[in-house]
């Protein structure tokens, strides 16, 4: 148990991370101002799939510069608009250039079309991706730069441009956390009146699953009131039942929470008998215990649950861990 | 409290509340709720306008430290070797020209060196000036801004500026916004707490209570200033010999009036007041148990540095964790007089004794708990302050500036041990990933699960938001 000291991020967040990087980039570009030109060399647009003709899967164009266009450029300069005239879904294409001419200069990447319009002030007009689409990040601007300056090959392997920045870790596709929960709305806001409990969407992506708070009245929430949840409880991946009236009776209905990753305890009267039963949860990533009377046996018993990694034992009659900030520096 | 269905006190408000008949429930439920029967008239708490929320939330509170008067950068978190270097000689002009100084203005600017030592803390040995040793220790847990600017020069706009995004008053309070976006997850306790502490001794410039007004928005969700000291708030206790029931029965009668005259008159005012008295009557109850620190263990005390109830700036450090253990949504702690014209050899380490301990041990404390994860802290001051002296104000100090100055957050899903951003070799100002105000007010929105550009309200023809005309970016380079 490394309890708070692990700062590892969950699933959870993960698979959130993906759409956030989406919404912040779009609030990067609305600060760059959106006046644009129509006729734009390059747009967004994630999706398509394009025919990269990559010969050699190890060549640094088809490893790393085709999936900057891929992803940032063919929507408008592809297969199906070829804005500028310029087309960036094959080194061929790239090659011959847009309606300017040339668009690469071999050796020289400030001298570059292609590189002065993804690097100019995004204020100007003729910044590119056009249109507040996302601009390519920092590493992809160098990923160009490396490319064009060692000669702008095709067949350049992968190894032989040294400084590349390393690949970001592909995002695994998000995930469902739990199942729409929309069919369900009905029994929700009946849950909600019945009891007096919140259950919160996560976020507006509606397989991210609800969050059951009870902070507004903590007392309100009692081994009933989690019981009256089993139809959801597929649902639910937080539960926030600090300072609640739950016993290990209510440790039983969270059980079945199949999908639960987050479960705050903190202040309640559980005990470590009761832990084992959570046991099914294979999904449950963080459990707060603070301030309960759990002890070392409560906190074995958690180890068999597999997705585990933060578990907060402060103010309980755990021994292993070191609660001690400073000595666990 | 929600009373309205729907969050605004505009003809829409009224119309909604009309087809919805809500306005009768009211109070209904509330006596049977104190005297805990629940379950079949239960409300669930109040839910914000911003629903579902677009974004998943890293952050559900935040706890907003506040260092009123302007903190020195120099003698703070701020390094600056160079400023040390060319101590009494002339600030170059090529930086100064054109700048609107507070108290300098058309004065000799002289370069003055920082007038504390610093040291090295955590594991990327950041440098921290050394009067601050408790925030040194938890410095893996933080991130560091030295880049962050803002557009006023005095005490009152700054915080204004800082607070609503507006330097002008009646925008409002970022509190008030969070709670209106979010809604309020505390049922019985308001859901924007402020408490503002001061060190023995001088007398500092006041903070005035608009700094936590509602602005444009229903007052229900203003800031409720919580005392230190004493009651925690005014006249919340019942005369001897009133009941519990009594009070109850009054504040039921006041309210079938207030109801009445609403159903009249459809003023969205009324139903503010029928919510606040509803709260009030809450707070009669939860307030002397959220002030009630006999339940702390001595070592939390120890933590912290406090006596219970001395009003210092580490008693309401604590109770912020109490308040956020209660759900409150966003609590505001002021801690004043770091405004150093001058003295600033001489009292500014007392301000920093004051709040370097409790401010580490907040951060300890939340951690410890497993409440830092999702709790934004954030320590500013409403200005930096001169890498010129200024000394026809007596004893040296260093006048209010804006081009530069430090501040930094912890939890909430900011990057720890995070030092981002930097200022010219004098400190003058940010040069690197520059921050605004704005920006900072876009970053936390974010965290909360908000789009701080598509989170508006409008205002006199205008979509309002907390974020200000300009708008704000989210600070990516700091999120974890």
């Amino acid at each position: 148990m490394t309890s708070w000291l692990n700062a590892s991020f969950s699933g959870l967040s993960r698979a959130a991370a993906g759409r956030q990087a989406v919404a912040v980039i779009v609030s990067v570009a609305r600060r760059h101002g959106d006046r644009r030109r129509p006729y734009a060399l390059f747009a967004l647009l994630a999706a398509g799939a394009l025919a990269v003709s990559a010969r050699g899967e190890d060549t640094f164009f088809a490893q790393r510069v085709a999936p900057i266009f891929e992803q940032k450029c063919v929507a408008c300069h592809g297969e199906k608009k070829q804005k500028g005239k310029l087309r960036l879904d094959s080194f061929a294409q790239l090659m011959r250039g847009g309606e300017g001419g040339g668009v690469v200069k071999a050796g020289a990447p400030k001298a570059s079309e292609l590189f002065i319009r993804v690097t100019m002030d995004p204020e100007d007009e003729d910044f590119m991706p056009a249109d507040s689409k996302p601009p390519l990040t920092p590493d992809e601007v160098k990923v160009l730069e490396l490319w064009i300056a060692a000669g702008a090959s095709e067949t350049t392997s992968l190894a032989a441009i040294k400084g590349a920045p390393a690949l970001a870790a592909r995002k695994a596709p998000v995930a469902a956390l739990a199942p729409d929960w929309h069919p369900r709305a009905a029994q929700i806001a009946q849950f909600e009146k019945s009891t007096g409990l919140r259950l919160v969407p996560r976020s507006a992506v509606p397989t991210d699953g609800l969050v059951l708070r009870t902070a507004s009245a903590p007392t309100r929430c009692d081994d009933a009131a989690l019981a009256q949840l089993a139809p959801l409880a597929d649902l639910v991946v937080e539960a926030e039942l600090a300072r609640t009236k739950i016993t290990d009776v209510g440790l039983v209905s969270l059980a079945t929470f199949s999908n639960l990753c987050a479960l705050d305890l903190t202040r309640t009267a559980v005990t470590s008998g009761g832990l084992g039963t959570l046991v099914p949860l294979q999904k449950l990533e963080s459990i707060n215990l603070t301030s309960t009377e759990v002890d070392d046996t409560g906190v074995a018993r958690l180890k068999q649950l597999p997705a585990l990694r933060k578990t907060w034992v402060f103010g309980t009659r755990v021994s292993t861990v070191a609660e001690d900030p400073a000595a666990a520096k | 409290m929600n009373v309205f269905p729907t969050p605004f006190q505009t003809r829409r408000a009224f119309l909604g509340r009309v087809s919805h008949g809500v306005g009768a429930v009211a109070l209904a439920s509330l006596l049977e709720k104190s005297s805990s029967l629940h379950a079949a008239s239960a409300r669930p708490a109040a839910r914000g306008v911003v629903y579902p929320l677009p974004l998943p939330q890293k952050a559900k509170r935040v706890i907003w430290l506040t260092m009123a008067g302007g903190p020195s950068q120099f003698e703070t978190f701020d390094p600056k070797p160079k400023l040390a270097e060319l101590h009494g000689e002339a600030m170059p002009e090529s930086l100064t020209r054109g700048q609107q100084l507070a108290q300098l203005q058309g004065q000799r600017l002289v370069c003055h060196a920082p007038q504390f030592p610093f040291a090295k803390f955590g594991k990327n040995q950041t440098e921290i000036c050394s009067l601050f040793p408790h925030i040194g220790s938890v410095v893996n847990e933080i991130c560091l801004i030295r880049s962050m600017t803002t557009d006023a020069i005095n005490h009152d706009p700054a915080h204004m500026f800082m607070n609503t995004g507006s330097q002008i008053a009646g925008r409002p309070s970022m509190g008030a916004w969070v709670n209106y976006g979010l809604g309020s997850e505390a049922e019985n306790l308001p859901g924007f707490v402020v408490m503002v502490s001061t060190g023995p001794g001088r007398s500092p410039q006041p903070i005035a209570t608009r700094q936590w007004s509602s602005g444009f928005l229903p007052s229900r969700f203003q800031g409720v200033q919580l005392n230190g000291r004493g009651d925690a708030v005014h006249y919340l206790t019942n005369p001897g010999r009133v009941s519990r029931a009594q009070q109850g029965a009054d504040v039921q009668a006041i309210t079938a009036l207030n109801r009445q005259h609403d159903a009249f008159v459809h003023d969205p005012e009324i139903a503010t007041r029928i919510a606040q008295y509803e709260m009030a009557f809450q707070m009669q109850a939860s307030v002397p148990e959220l002030t009630d620190l006999r339940g702390e263990a001595a070592r939390t005390l120890a933590l912290y540095g406090c006596t219970p109830g001395d009003g210092s700036f580490a008693a309401n450090c604590l109770l912020a964790r109490r308040l956020a253990e209660r759900g409150v949504r966003f609590i505001q702690l002021y801690h004043r007089d770091w405004d150093h014209h001058s003295l600033l050899k001489e009292e500014l380490p007392l301000r920093a004794k004051e709040v370097d301990q409790a401010c580490a041990a907040l951060i300890t404390d939340l951690k410890q708990r497993g409440m830092l994860d999702d709790t934004l802290v954030v320590w500013t001051g409403e200005f930096g302050r001169t890498p010129m002296s200024q000394g026809n104000k007596g004893t040296v100090g260093r006048d209010h500036h804006n081009k530069s100055m430090s501040m930094w957050l912890a939890g909430g899903g900011v990057q720890r041990g995070r030092v981002y951003g930097a200022t010219d070799e004098l400190g003058y100002a940010a040069m690197e990933n520059i921050c605004t105000v704005h920006d900072l007010h876009a970053t936390m929105l974010h965290q909360l699960g908000i789009r701080p550009d598509a989170f508006t309200v409008k205002f006199q023809g205008l979509d309002a938001k907390l974020t200000g005309v300009e708008g704000g970016g989210v600070i990516q380079g700091i999120l974890a």
